[in-house]
């Protein structure tokens, strides 16, 4: 009952490949699959976020 | 905030603890060298009371003159001194670099007496 | 006939101590087991019986006080401070390595990393690096400052590896790597229109950075090693700090002092004696003097040398025959500078931070 709308599907998400480490865009859904050599594990990129540590 | 106490001189100037916040063996370990060897001094010594805190005791027990003014001639004569070393330790460095230079020189111009200049 | 004091005797120095005393008020006796006489005489009445005033007069240690540079480098020095007691000296030494000012990178704040290195560990390695520039060019800034071109110094780091012509560029990222912007921070903090620093004006412009760019003192420091493919993309920011409150402030590599070593003879040594003498030290202080008649006797030619290693004295009957001191008063400082600053300017300033703090205190008590 939260009559919102549901937010608009995200921008495809650009995953690694685990094995030839090439660049994937997924959307939601789509299946987990490399393109190029089929391996099923991919990882997600290193956020462009910028993070702040502490030289200590 | 205050980075000194004195405590205990109401009823006797003579004797008294004057504890140091942000201090530490440092200032403190000098300062018992140069107030030990004041003859108006009867007992000097410090302390540190827990190695977490950054906390001195100075304790100083005169034979007459008011403490307080035994720790100003103290800190006034370390001041003294290290006017005076950092003067006699910059005509060193000077003396040094100079006598460096002249024997460079008179390395490169193959003679063993000083070049005049 | 009236009673003599013993002190009234013909034959004793007046207004001097027995060479006895002397001694232990001088030297430090090394012994094959432990150290005597360590502790300082500092009780102005100690000698008062033989009528010697051992309380603190400045006029006798400005006059006594002697500073000999023995060497000067660009990055080390090696000094003897003749006429000062071990609680000041050590004093120095604390400063020296605590409380002498420096920049170093406090903040480092990650683009982009798809190295091996982990960011934290990247982080604490460029902490480490020491940058040369005098930290007298600049303030103290706590958390609540902002990030100006007065207390903080930006750095960027933007390494690619890539794979060119067969051969692998930027395989290691050095010191040398980090550049200078004297501009302030480029990176914008998120969802607002500025950036880390709010600097005012270019940091070039001061006169004393114009020509002597900001960078590392060592160029070759390696930071990181990557594989083709692999970024690194960093901003670090260097503010002024003390090595108390974490080591890489502090602006030696090490600070230290040692007492002058006295090597002294207590008998004559000759001939076959004086030659195991010679052999003993491992640092050749000892050297064989030829008298006439073929005869040889052992003096003692580089006390300064001396490593304390006590091999002269070990063995039988040698302590008898040698005796290794340390004369109380002089000190041989070796200060070895990390690059922020010459170690003789970096000396001066620890015995300005001692006035500092003297100053500080005769304020509170007026």
């Amino acid at each position: 009952m939260d009559g919102g709308m549901a937010p608009p599907p995200p921008e495809p998400v650009s995953y690694l490949c685990g094995d030839c480490g090439a660049d994937n865009s997924l959307k939601p859904g789509d299946v987990i699959q490399c393109r190029e050599c089929g391996y099923r594990i991919l990882y997600k990129k290193r956020t462009r976020r910028i993070v702040q540590y502490e030289a200590r | 905030m205050a980075s000194m106490m004195e405590l205990g001189s109401e009823e006797d100037p003579c004797a008294s603890t004057f504890s140091l916040v942000d201090e530490d063996h440092t200032l403190a370990n000098s300062l018992r060298y140069i107030l030990n060897r004041d003859p108006r001094v009867e007992f000097c010594g410090y302390s540190i009371p827990h190695p977490s805190e950054n906390r001195v005791n100075i304790r100083i027990q005169t034979t007459g003159d008011p403490a307080k003014d035994v720790l100003k001639d103290a800190l006034q004569d370390l001041m003294v001194m290290c006017q005076h070393i950092r003067k006699t330790f910059t005509n060193a460095v000077d003396q040094h670099k100079v006598a460096k230079r002249q024997g460079e020189v008179s390395m490169k111009s193959g003679i063993t007496e000083p070049s005049t200049e | 006939m009236a009673p003599t004091s013993a002190l009234d005797m013909p034959d004793m120095p007046s207004g001097k101590l027995p060479p006895h005393l002397e001694l232990q008020r001088t030297r430090v006796i090394c012994a094959a087991d432990a150290a005597a006489h360590t502790e300082s005489i500092q009780y102005s009445g100690a000698y008062a019986l033989s009528r010697i005033d051992n309380s603190l007069r400045l006029r006798e240690f400005c006059d006594n006080f002697r500073v000999e540079v023995f060497s000067l480098n660009e990055d080390d020095i090696e000094f003897d401070m003749i006429g000062i007691d071990a609680a000041i000296a050590n004093a120095f030494r604390r400063i020296l390595i605590a409380e002498v000012p420096t920049m170093a990178i406090e903040k480092v704040f990650v683009a982009n990393n798809t190295s091996v290195i982990q960011e934290e560990v990247l982080a604490h390695r460029l902490g480490l690096v020491p940058l040369k520039v005098d930290p007298r060019l600049f303030e103290y800034k706590s958390e609540s400052d902002l990030a100006n071109e007065k207390n903080t110094i930006v750095l960027k780091l933007d390494v690619v590896c890539s794979r060119q012509d067969g051969r692998i560029k930027n395989a290691t990222v050095k010191s040398e790597q980090l550049q200078w912007l004297p501009n302030g921070s480029e990176y914008q903090i998120e969802k607002t229109s500025k950036t880390y620093t709010s600097f005012s004006c270019s940091q070039e412009t001061l006169p004393a950075l114009k020509d002597n760019p900001i960078a590392s003192r060592y160029p070759d420091i390696i930071l990181a090693k990557l594989r083709p493919g692999q970024c690194i993309e960093l901003e670090a920011h260097a503010v002024k700090g003390m090595g108390k409150t974490h080591a890489k402030w502090s602006p030696v590599a090490t600070a230290r002092y040692r007492m002058l070593p006295e090597v002294a003879l207590l008998e004559n040594i000759r001939d076959s004696l004086a030659e195991e003498l010679v052999e003993k030290c491992p640092v050749n202080v000892f050297d064989i003097e030829d008298l006439s008649r073929g005869r040889k006797k052992a003096v003692v030619a580089r006390p300064r040398d001396c490593t304390l290693c006590r091999e002269c004295v070990l063995g039988d009957g040698w302590d008898k025959r040698v005796q290794i001191r340390r004369v109380k008063e002089h000190f041989i400082f070796s200060v070895e500078s990390t690059g922020a600053l010459p170690p003789d300017v970096l000396f001066l300033e620890s015995v300005k931070i001692l006035e500092e703090k003297c100053q500080r205190l005769l304020v509170e008590l007026s």
